[in-house]
Parts: structure tokens; sequence; C-alpha cells
């Protein structure tokens, strides 16, 4: 792959992470509800994951310790979704 | 180094995958359009991670998924973005 067009697709895929993030932190805002600060914070974390690696040069994202970022915000999300199946259980 | 490596890429596939499943459960039981979206966006996530655990571990010289990796995730996020848009009052 070109490595323009390599960054190219990591930029645009920050900013479409980071807008997911901003529409789940607009959602917390009007429910109240803690699972999308969960979700916001994660898909921050994915935009963060890109960043760092076209801006650190970094073209293939396995090769270095960046990729925890991204098993950080999978493992957010699954702890959110847990505890509120389990919230719901209760209820 | 590398077998820790294989299990982070595999845990990564094996999140978004449950991701996916949780995220359908719920949408089944409360037919909520922003789980349904949410459901689509981690299909292509967790396509990403399979393909990136494809890509390194197991056919690390064979072949080079980069672009697909890419197209997978864009896709993902793409539909989530789509579906908030267009269902925001």
């Amino acid at each position: 792959m070109l490595s323009t067009s390599y960054s190219f697709f990591t930029g645009a895929l920050a900013a479409l992470y980071a807008v997911a993030g901003l529409f789940f932190l607009s959602f917390w805002k009007r429910t109240r509800d803690a699972l999308f600060v969960s979700f916001a914070l994660a898909f921050a974390l994915l935009a963060l994951n890109q960043t760092v690696l076209v801006l650190g040069g970094l073209e293939r994202e396995e090769q270095s310790w960046v990729y925890l970022l991204r098993l950080l915000a999978f493992l957010l999300i699954i702890a959110a979704i847990v505890r509120k199946n389990l919230e719901g259980r209760r209820r | 180094m590398d077998v820790v490596k294989s299990a982070v890429y595999l845990l990564c596939f094996a999140a978004s995958l449950m991701c996916m499943v949780l995220l359908l459960r719920s949408y089944l039981r409360s037919r909520s359009r922003l789980l349904l979206w949410s459901t689509l966006c981690f299909v292509g996530l967790a396509i990403n991670n399979l393909l990136l655990f494809i890509d390194v571990v197991v056919l690390p010289t064979q072949v080079d998924l980069l672009p697909v990796r890419q197209v997978s995730a864009m896709a993902g996020v793409g539909v989530l973005l789509f579906g908030f848009i267009w269902d925001a009052e």
C-alpha cells in the first residue's frame, strides 16, 4: 500500500472515530447513561491509536505497543456492556 | 513476546465479537435503532480484528491485508455515523 494512501485512510479513520466518540458523549449528556461515557472513551482511544500511528510514522500498527490502546478500548466497552446487562437484570 | 502479541490480537478479535453479540442481544430485546447501528459497527470492527490476526499471526509473510483492514474499519465506523446522523432528531 502506498504510504500516502495509508496516511490518508489512517487520518480519516482517526477523525471518524473521534466524531463517533462525540456522538456518544452527546447521548450521555441527554440520557446520563454511564454506558455512553464508556463508548465515548473507547472511541477516543481508537482515535488516539490511529493518530499516534500516523504521526509516529508506524506504518503497521502491529509492530508496536500502540496496539494495546485498541485492546484497552475494547475491554472498556465490554466491561460497560456487561455492567449494563447486570444492572438490567437486578432491576 | 510473539506469543503475547498473538494473544493480544486474538483477544481484540474476541472482544469485538463479544461486543457484537451483546449489542445484538440488546437490540433484539429493546429494538432500539441506536443499538442496531452499534451492532453493525462492531461487525466491521470484528472483521477488522480478524483480518489483523490473519495478516500478522496466521499468514505473516504471504499476504498484506492492510488495505482490506483499513476498509473494514472505515465501513464499520462509517455505518455507525451514518446511523447516528440519519436517526438524530
